[in-house]
């Protein structure tokens, strides 16, 4: 009797929490590999950071048709040996719909193999390894490939700015020398001349024979590449020195840290990036404020190009659904969205098309100093 | 299926690579703190071959023999330097490696090689292979333990100076030692190129043959079960870890500690004592 | 001119290494560890060097608070770690010594953030000019400075005073020295006191340079300093001294001349494998 009692008990309870708990919105899971330890864990804490902003501000906007879109993050520690097996995680036990990566480039790579063996698409945030498109028809990126935007620096320093005699010191990591490459590629055509070149590691923090070199050659520019904790005793080494002719870099310096470490000398270095700072575009202002406001700290270009990456991929996701994965790819190949970072379409290779923002530090903040938007110039690789 | 299979090889593969320095440090007690440059030897010399056309089976021997043969000249130096001279003698060659890889354009330089072909029969495939290698490799490193071959090794790391006295041809054992271990490692390489298809000069650095170190010293010297234990362990460590993924690197240098501080010997030591205290 | 540039760039990150691999001869002179967590000391002489400066405006606040606290740590690390590895075989003080260190870089990246802090107002930039264009800032004096005065102070100690030789005695016979009533435990506590001292004083000068403290700026020192021990001649803290100025030298001219075929670590290494194919020993005997 009493037995009875208990299954009648035990049913009624479970119908009951089955009504009264309301159905949930379903979930679109999204993977996304960042180095949240190891020596990118900066830039790794803003890319996770940046994406959660925008998922968070899709989700606001009703979600993907209703559907709320779910991040899954792992750490990669910016390491290709960890970002593999991580990448098929992501894909056969986590089941995400596609994936994004806010890691470096090496990491990116390995996952991007991963992912095109298992048909999912995949956009890579900024890292800037050439070959990542390469891997297959599957893999977008929203930032610039390094040699676009060394070329857009040329560009600058020769055009823009009209200097002619330029020292080049590259940080010898594939992000330093894909921009070198583009720099020397394009230099010619603006009437630059290239006096010296130098190569730094990216474990130096002090470049005093470099800087002395230098100086003894009295270059009219310095293009400069790295991350803000290399260009930022870099560039404070340079000044310290007494060379004052304009310092350009790329937006590995893009973010509040470069400014910090370098304090005065970083007046007045100009860099090429993806954010501006000054932009009207109400999209690119809710990014700034709300990223400042989650984060405690200013947007940089990293946070921006990841949390471009996510509103690429709910994008396509409104469009196509998460259902099947080659429509999931059609959608996102044929991306015309307005995000943060600007203007963004991709081209057969999956390589993104879209402006290149010049940014200048200027009284102890980064502001606009110019735009290039010579579609030619930038054109990326179409295989 | 996929994650699983991707998992195991990259178990299989690291056992290889422990076991290939076990040979060197652990049987013969030659401290080698750049065994990651011979792994990197292999991967670079496998990555060629296939991208040029050739089926990874067929790039196997000379990924083993080009990493021997740099192996051999190491050894060499073995000679020269002991103890910690030895340790940071290793260590340089790691560098070097390293610093002249990512300035050589035609391996890559700093951009790598990507792209490196699928193996032909599929990751499964690749986790055979990788298996049937790390497998053949133990066999060979328990058949040379009770070889007279394992007995110079083991008088040469217990007192080298003794090991000449009774007549043993320490320089030839010595050079065996590392030519054996670092045509493995050379090996595992080649296979490691084919599992992620991308690699490039950091892949190689000082922090990969330290970390090989630890897990043949962390599994025990000597012992291949254990070291074998260790390396598949520590391999897929960071994976299980995801789940504190702020603290895992702090719990991995704990780990790697506390073992070193409370079980000196390793695991293999750890379990010998536990068999003793049993009986 | 630009020789001379270059000459003193290299004199004064050799005076760096110097301050570095000037513990960790000490501690191997004294132990036979290699001693790889000393850069993690090195890494916190940093932080505390900034957060103190920042709190106080002191620079020789900071610098003192530097050299005490992780000299202390120092002590800690001994107990805690090495003292019960004594009597095993070298490599496992070894791997837990690079245990320590991954777990030291995580604790100070988990508390101090993974972007690293620099000075609000970075002392010392003013610089001095000398003679044909050349700037050496007070800071880069400083530490040229500091070396030198650590060194004879050192130097002094242990052959001027009753520590000091207790010292020397311990290190070349422990057994004799304790049978001359030495305490050879408080020598060794001394020896990480002051080794791990000078490190986190490396510390706060190279973060004097860079204008930035961060979880990793151990990394290098980690294994540099090693090889320059090594190559001075495990235990000699002569021999450590000229092998850290050569190395400094050696990588300042490389780095700029031959930058396009190596780059400076394995420049360094290759320096330091030809020396060592020479002599085998190392530059100088220890003692």
């Amino acid at each position: 009797m009493s037995k009875l009692l208990k299954n009648f008990g035990v049913a009624g309870l479970v119908a009951l929490i089955s009504v009264a708990v309301p159905a949930s919105a379903g979930s679109i899971k999204i993977g996304l590999n960042v180095p949240l330890t190891g020596f990118a864990a900066a830039d790794g804490k803003s890319a996770l950071l940046g994406a959660e902003l925008a998922v968070e501000q899709v989700n606001a906007a009703g979600g993907i048709n209703g559907d709320n879109l779910e991040l899954v993050v792992y750490d990669d520690q910016a390491s290709p040996k960890e970002s593999a097996p991580l990448a098929a995680k992501l894909i056969t036990q986590d089941k995400v719909a596609a994936g994004i990566s806010g890691s470096y480039s090496g990491a990116t790579r390995a996952a991007a193999t991963i992912y095109q063996e298992n048909s999912t698409p995949y956009i890579a945030a900024y890292a800037v390894h050439p070959d990542i498109t390469r891997s297959g028809d599957y893999v977008f990126r929203t930032s610039f490939m390094g040699e676009v935007q060394g070329r857009a620096g040329a560009k600058l320093i020769g055009e823009i700015m009209g200097k002619k005699k330029v020292s080049v010191i590259t940080l010898a990591n594939d992000f330093g020398k894909s921009l070198a490459a583009g720099f020397k590629q394009a230099s010619a055509a603006y009437g630059i001349e290239i006096i010296s070149e130098y190569d730094y590691s990216i474990k130096d923090r002090e470049f005093g024979p470099i800087v002395s070199k230098v100086k003894s050659e009295s270059p009219d520019a310095i293009y400069a590449s790295g991350y803000f904790f290399t260009a930022g005793p870099l560039v404070s080494q340079l000044r310290a020195a007494g060379i004052d002719v304009p310092v350009i870099g790329q937006e590995g310096y893009d973010g509040e840290m470069f400014i910090k470490i370098a304090g005065e000398a970083a007046e007045g270095v100009i860099i090429t990036t993806s954010l501006d700072r000054d932009s009207t575009d109400p999209l690119a202002s809710a990014f700034i404020e709300g990223f400042q406001a989650k984060s405690g700290y200013p947007a940089d270009m990293v946070s921006a190009s990841t949390h471009t990456a996510v509103l690429v991929l709910a994008a396509a996701l409104k469009k196509s659904g998460a259902g099947d994965k080659a429509s999931l790819r059609d959608a996102i190949a044929a991306t015309s969205i307005n995000a943060a970072t600007g203007n963004i379409s991709f081209n057969k290779l999956g390589e993104v098309r879209k402006s290149v923002q010049v940014q200048i530090v200027r009284d102890g903040s980064w502001h606009h100093y110019a735009v290039i938007s010579d579609p030619v110039l930038l054109a990326p690789p179409e295989e | 299926m996929a994650y699983e299979i991707i998992v195991a090889t990259t178990m299989a593969i690291t056992i290889l690579f422990a076991l290939s320095l076990n040979i060197i440090t652990g049987f013969c007690g030659q401290v080698s703190l750049g065994h990651a440059a011979f792994y990197g030897l292999g991967a670079y010399t496998g990555a060629m071959l296939t991208k040029a056309g050739w089926p990874l089976i067929a790039a196997l021997p000379p990924a083993a023999i080009v990493a021997g043969s740099v192996g051999f000249v190491v050894g060499l130096a073995s000679l020269r330097v002991r103890h910690d001279f030895l340790a940071i003698t290793t260590m340089g060659v790691a560098f070097l490696f390293v610093g002249l890889v990512r300035k050589q354009e035609w391996l890559g330089g700093e951009i790598g090689i990507s792209g490196i072909p699928a193996v032909q029969f599929g990751r499964p495939g690749l986790l055979v292979l990788s298996i049937i290698c790390a497998a053949l490799f133990a066999a060979l490193a328990v058949y040379i333990k009770r070889s007279w071959m394992g007995f110079a090794f083991d008088s040469i790391a217990n007192d080298e100076d003794t090991a000449r006295v009774l007549g043993i041809d320490v320089p030839r054992f010595k050079l065996w030692a590392f030519v054996i271990g670092t045509s493995g490692a050379g090996v595992a390489g080649a296979l490691y190129a084919h599992h992620v298809r991308y690699i490039g000069p950091d892949s190689f650095g000082f922090v990969e043959s330290v970390t090989v170190l630890a897990m043949v010293i962390i599994g025990g010297v000597g012992s291949v079960w254990a070291v074998a234990l260790a390396a598949a362990v520590l391999s897929v460590l960071p994976l299980w870890f995801q789940f504190v993924s702020d603290y895992k690197l702090l719990i991995y240098g704990l780990l790697v500690f506390g073992v070193m501080r409370f079980s000196p010997d390793g695991i293999a030591g750890a379990v010998q004592r536990l068999l003793n205290r049993r009986s | 001119m630009l020789f001379v540039d270059l000459l003193i760039q290299g004199i004064v990150q050799g005076a760096i290494y110097a301050l570095i691999a000037l513990g960790l001869t000490l501690i191997y002179g004294l132990l036979r560890i290699l001693h790889v967590a000393h850069a993690s000391l090195f890494t916190l002489g940093g932080y505390v060097g900034v957060i103190v400066t920042n709190q106080t405006g002191s620079l020789t606040l900071a610098l003192c608070a530097a050299m005490v606290l992780v000299g202390l740590l120092g002590m800690l690390i001994y107990r805690v770690a090495y003292r019960p590895l004594l009597d095993k075989p070298p490599l496992v003080a070894l791997i837990a010594s690079i245990g320590l260190f991954i777990a030291f870089e995580e604790v100070f990246r988990i508390v101090f953030g993974s972007y690293g802090i620099s000075f609000h107002n970075p002392p010392l930039r003013a610089q001095i000019e000398f003679g044909g264009g050349l700037l050496l800032s007070y800071s880069r004096i400083l530490i040229i400075v500091m070396a030198v005065s650590f060194l004879s102070v050192l130097a002094w100690l242990s052959s001027r005073t009753r520590t000091g030789v207790a010292w020397r005695a311990t290190v070349t016979d422990p057994q004799m020295a304790a049978s001359f009533g030495i305490n050879v435990e408080n020598v060794r506590y001394l020896n990480f006191f002051i080794g791990s001292a000078l490190a986190g004083a490396a510390g706060v000068m190279v973060v004097l340079l860079t204008n930035l403290a961060e979880p990793t700026m151990g990394a290098v020192a980690s294994y540099k300093a090693l090889a320059i021990i090594v190559l001075g001649g495990l235990g000699s803290v002569r021999g450590t001294l000229i092998a850290a100025l050569a190395i400094g030298i050696v990588e300042s001219f490389g780095t700029v001349y031959i930058g396009h075929i190596l780059d400076r670590d394995a420049i360094a290494f290759a320096f330091l494998i030809i020396a060592l194919m020479l002599r085998p020993q190392g530059l100088l005997r220890a003692g």
